[in-house]
């Protein structure tokens, strides 16, 4: 199995040098769902990797979508980390901010 | 279960008493699930704390490289580069069952390369992009750290919120309207009796 990555060209040249062959160019919303849909039902993803800015331009539902998801596990990088941080879900839970 | 709806028969309370007693199981197995998975979570949480800030350490440190790679090679150059690694980290991806939630449990190969493994030429290129390539070799790895992790934690933490809903549910609505039920046949029962005595005493009355 293998890792995926989603984003503008900026974002997966650097993976590409890494080695990663499935990288996928999306720079518009649209692109955007389309590629993480169909990388969604691919069984030979891993793990998906998108950045966390890309993952806020997600509809609602795909983006909970991803959030679920055990295969492929999909990591959002960078600053924002899109959709609920996990700071939230540790308040929400626990009803006490543990990530410090 | 509205007070009107209970029939107050004798056979509903003994219904009653084993569903009483079914909750009370239920909420039991259902605290210490809770526990359980609470206990799990403080067990991940650390790690991925550090994961997390390693991560977006090296995400940063690889994307301040491609940049700077771009500005010495050029875009052009930078993508010639990519365009000739062919070597591709594998994963091996399984799932593991946490008291009943599924998480990912991922085994990465060979994400690190040596220079000759890249397949890009080291005449042609200059060192940054080996630095580049190296930079996001250690963010892949980090990444494959983090989503087991990161998934592992979302997962307990869902599955800790619904837990503890359910045993709210039942501590402060389930068992309680039940035994209020319970207590309401019983009184009406022990009223029907009462009615009863007095009925039969009265009767006797009329008949001497």
């Amino acid at each position: 199995m293998e890792i995926a990555v989603v984003g503008n060209s900026e974002f997966i040249i650097g993976f590409q040098l890494a080695g990663i062959q499935m990288t996928y160019p999306a720079d518009d919303d649209e692109k955007l769902k389309d590629v993480v849909t169909k990388l969604l039902e691919n069984e030979n993803v891993a793990i998906l990797v998108i950045k966390g800015s890309d993952m806020q331009r997600l509809p609602p539902r795909l983006r909970i979508a991803l959030e679920e998801s055990v295969t492929p596990t999909v990591v959002a990088i960078g600053a924002e980390e899109g959709g609920i941080t996990m700071r939230e879900r540790i308040i929400k839970a626990m009803g006490v901010d543990l990530w410090k | 279960m509205a007070l009107t709806d209970v029939k107050p028969t004798r056979s509903e309370l003994i219904n009653l008493k084993k569903k009483i007693k079914l909750s009370e199981r239920g909420y039991n197995i259902l605290k210490m699930k809770r526990d359980g998975l609470i206990l799990e979570f403080f067990k991940v949480l650390e790690d991925a704390k550090e994961i997390r800030g390693e991560m977006l350490e090296k995400y940063d440190r690889a994307f301040e490289m491609v940049a700077l790679a771009n500005t010495v090679e050029g875009a052009i150059g930078v993508k010639a580069a990519a365009m000739a690694v062919k070597e591709s980290p594998t994963l091996d991806l399984k799932k593991k069952n946490i008291m009943g939630v599924v998480v990912p449990d991922i085994e990465s190969q060979a994400v690190r390369k040596t220079l000759a493994e890249r397949g890009y030429g080291v005449l042609g290129t200059t060192s940054v992009i080996d630095e580049t390539a190296t930079a996001f070799e250690e963010l892949v790895d980090a990444i494959i750290n983090a989503a087991q992790m990161e998934t592992t934690m979302k997962r307990l933490l869902d599955e800790i919120e619904s837990t503890k809903r359910r045993v709210n549910a039942l501590e402060f609505k389930v068992i309680p309207e039940l035994k209020e039920a319970g207590d309401f046949i019983k009184m009406r029962l022990d009223e029907m009796e009462r009615d009863e005595l007095v009925r039969l005493k009265k009767i006797k009355a009329k008949n001497a």
